[in-house]
């Protein structure tokens, strides 16, 4: 269930806070080395990927990888916590002189890194890998004309339906946002929801939405930053979410309440707009139901830009500052993120170039669907503009103004308005020169 | 309070004993190294977990972290750069934080007398020999306590969701637990569950320390059970009450467990809901001014309110106390 997988990470999250707050985190052991010619590298890389059953575990990729290259042993550890907490522990323990040499970082969480100086700038060996990956994707890695490590998945948005109910209503599945909003219109008279208005995604999910729309949200113009997060993408996307919600075309839910599993179990709920990443568990509660098989992912339906998608997460692996062995260290992240059928296996959507083999629980969740080549499709079509400023993360400030819009309380214009405004703010606040 | 008890008396009798001056001096040192020692684990721990967090937060306050360079991300690297009162300034000035703490003084407000008064009678009522199996009730009254309290805060998020609450579906036709006029009076509860039992506790402990001749001489003068209740005992645990007052004022002030659990489901909330989720995000860079300096400023900020509280409390006892 993944509102409980949410409050379980919650959990975590505070634990692990209140642990480092007392200070009794346990430190990252550097493993001793004896300083010999002979004796290996060793790299340390913290990750939070899921581990989950039927996953390949990470343990194991990075086993393969240290019986081939006995000079450049890894050390792979996992994080049990949310990202924002991940990052207060790489800030502490970098600061304190014994971070990992490399971690997975989210993408938004890049350039906030580097503006505090916690990575390094790998350019010349990234270099020599960007092939391996897409160009949006690596593009994400980059900080001006810094790279600081590479790219792991991607989050594009796509949509998500009920191909047999689809079926039943006489609905095509919606090429463009117009056409989403008219057999809404049609389905919701019959008691079956398109799609689910979750304010508590409002950050990732509607700036996503925006850059499918052809927005970019963070310019450079000269030597600042240029911030414009209500363009005509947003206002599109905010008129498209306004009809629905004050019509009641859509469910208005918490995407992790148990409102979102409901709707879905009860199969009121028939579509989706939703991350590529949540293929890998989204219909984990339909299995053994009628429903099971039913599903399929598809495009995002065209926003006013054509076959564009937006990125709505993934993350990538940089490098520390204080990695002592940064080549190695990018040879390691090289090879582990294009062993894409392992980390495909994760719930991933690789960022590497080629597609994975669908795993057998989505084919027998997708009707056996390659849904894989269809996510790759979204990935390769990710608004390449779009970029994060420094402090993004201050961004779920939307979440507040997006769960007022349900009641009415709030617009879906607001939740824009205010991503405007708390993004120049956060900005001024880190003392980086911001364009009024 | 007039009465000594029988331990100080018989204290005051060995101190005041007669021996030769020399050798009462040399005792003296030995009693002081033993009492020392005696305070040594205490003055460790008390020095590590408290003096030193504390300092470090006060000096921490009076730093920013500030971009090293020019351009768009600030030279890729952050210094902490001496300034001054600024982040007190920044976090007085600051409406969210004083909204959070508006709120969590209006919580205090409705929450502490419920719980101080609901422990008083469940302390009375054990100690009056009505209950038959008082340590059986003492263990289960306190047993909430006993529930780390993000578990016990999830298992509440859980009773109040509608469409997994085993009661909510007999509680009237759109009742809202978790809306923006409700959310603070069921986390209220939530806290007056888990810390009823542990001020029980505290009142309990202060009522059996009364010497029992005190309820047969009034039992004796012809006292009913009430007034021995309402004359004696209340007024005997007055001290117990100010004790249990003050770290509920001091824990109410600090409130995170129930809100963080609250806010992911509710994102309404905000990540400022209370102060101490201002400081914990503003840490992580949810909120904006983020890093250490604010972090640590609204913290002793915290600290300073909840200590003027506090005096503001026990000032306002004392002079009752005395007035009585």
């Amino acid at each position: 269930m993944p509102s409980q997988f949410r409050m379980i990470r919650t959990a975590a999250f505070v634990a692990v806070g209140a642990m480092s707050a007392f200070g009794l985190a346990a430190c990252s052991s550097d493993a001793p080395s004896n300083g010999g010619d002979s004796s290996p590298v060793t790299i340390s890389y913290l990750h939070r990927l899921p581990d989950g059953e039927g996953m390949t575990p990470v343990a194991d990729i990075v086993k393969k990888w240290n019986d081939e290259n006995p000079d450049i042993q890894v050390e792979a550890t996992k994080f049990d916590g949310a990202s924002g907490d991940m990052i207060l522990k790489l800030e502490t323990d970098i600061n304190a002189g014994n971070g990992p040499c490399l971690a997975q970082l989210g993408y938004a969480e890049v350039p906030q890194m580097f503006v505090k100086g916690l990575v390094e700038d790998v350019a010349d060996e990234a270099a020599e890998y960007a092939d391996d990956f897409s160009a949006g994707a690596y593009g994400m890695m980059q900080v001006g004309d810094a790279v600081v490590g590479l790219p792991q998945d991607t989050g594009p948005l796509v949509y998500f339906f009920n191909a047999t109910e689809f079926e039943k209503l006489g609905l095509a599945v919606p090429e463009t946002i117009d056409q989403l909003a008219s057999e809404a219109a049609t389905s919701a008279a019959s008691g079956k929801y398109l799609a689910a208005f979750t304010p508590d995604e409002a950050m990732y999910w509607l700036s996503a939405q925006s850059a499918a729309a052809g927005d970019t949200w963070f310019t450079t113009e000269g030597d600042e930053w240029s911030v414009d997060a209500e363009g005509p993408g947003s206002q599109k996307v905010a008129a498209f979410w306004q009809g629905l919600v004050d019509d009641k075309q859509v469910i208005t839910t918490e995407r992790w309440g148990e409102g979102f599993t409901q709707a879905l179990n009860d199969g009121s709920l028939i579509g989706h707009v939703g991350a590529a990443w949540e293929a890998g568990f989204l219909l984990d509660s339909l299995d053994g139901t009628p429903a099971e098989g039913q599903w399929r992912v598809a495009q995002l339906p065209d926003f006013g830009a054509g076959q564009v998608s937006g990125p709505d997460g993934g993350s990538g692996v940089a490098v520390m500052k204080g990695c002592e062995h940064p080549a190695e260290a990018m040879e390691f992240n090289a090879w582990f993120n294009t062993q894409i059928d392992d980390l495909a296996s994760q719930g991933l959507v690789v960022a590497a170039n080629g597609t994975p083999q669908t795993s057998e629980k989505m084919l027998r969740q997708f009707g056996g669907q390659d849904v894989l080549a269809e996510l790759a499709t979204a990935s390769a079509n990710l608004n390449p503009d779009f970029t994060y400023a420094p402090g993004f993360a201050s961004l779920t400030k939307m979440n507040e103004t997006a769960a007022g819009v349900p009641d009415g309380t709030s617009t879906v214009a607001d939740v824009f308005t205010t991503a405007q405004t708390t993004a120049v703010a956060t900005l001024q606040d880190l003392g980086l020169p911001v364009a009024e | 309070m007039t009465l000594t008890t029988p331990a100080t008396a018989s204290a005051a009798v060995a101190v005041a004993a007669p021996g030769p001056t020399r050798r009462r001096r040399g005792r003296r040192r030995r009693e002081a190294v033993t009492g020392w020692l005696f305070m040594l684990p205490f003055a460790i721990l008390f020095v590590v977990v408290f003096l030193i967090p504390i300092l470090v937060s006060i000096q921490s306050s009076l730093f920013a972290q500030q971009s090293a360079g020019d351009g768009l991300y600030g030279g890729g690297e952050i210094v902490d750069t001496f300034v001054g009162f600024d982040n007190f300034a920044l976090a007085i000035g600051s409406q969210t934080f004083w909204a959070g703490m508006g709120r969590v003084v209006l919580y205090a407000a409705i929450q502490i007398p419920v719980m101080i008064i609901a422990a008083l009678f469940l302390a009375l009522l054990l100690d009056s020999l009505i209950v038959r199996r008082p340590g059986f009730f003492r263990l289960a009254f306190f047993l909430p306590f006993a529930i780390p309290g993000i578990i016990a805060a999830m298992i509440w998020l859980y009773l109040y969701t509608p469409e997994v609450s085993p009661f909510m579906q007999y509680l009237p036709e759109g009742t809202d637990l978790m809306a923006p006029g409700t959310i603070l009076f069921s986390m209220a509860n939530m806290t007056t569950w888990t810390y009823t039992g542990y001020n029980m506790l505290i009142f309990l402990a202060a009522l059996q320390a009364v010497p029992r001749e005190l309820y047969e001489a009034a039992r004796i003068d012809g006292a009913s059970g009430w007034q021995i209740a309402t004359r004696i005992k209340v007024p005997l645990v007055r001290g117990a009450a100010l004790l249990a007052v003050l770290l509920s004022i001091i824990g109410t002030i600090q409130l995170f467990n129930e809100p963080v659990i609250m806010e992911s489901a509710n994102p309404w909330m905000g990540k400022d809901y209370t102060p101490m989720m201002l400081t914990y995000n503003s840490l992580l860079g949810a909120v904006s001014p983020s890093g250490t300096g604010i972090a640590s400023a609204y913290s002793v900020l915290m600290a300073v309110i909840a200590g003027v509280l506090a005096i503001v409390y026990a000032l306002l006892q004392r002079r009752r106390g005395e007035a009585a």
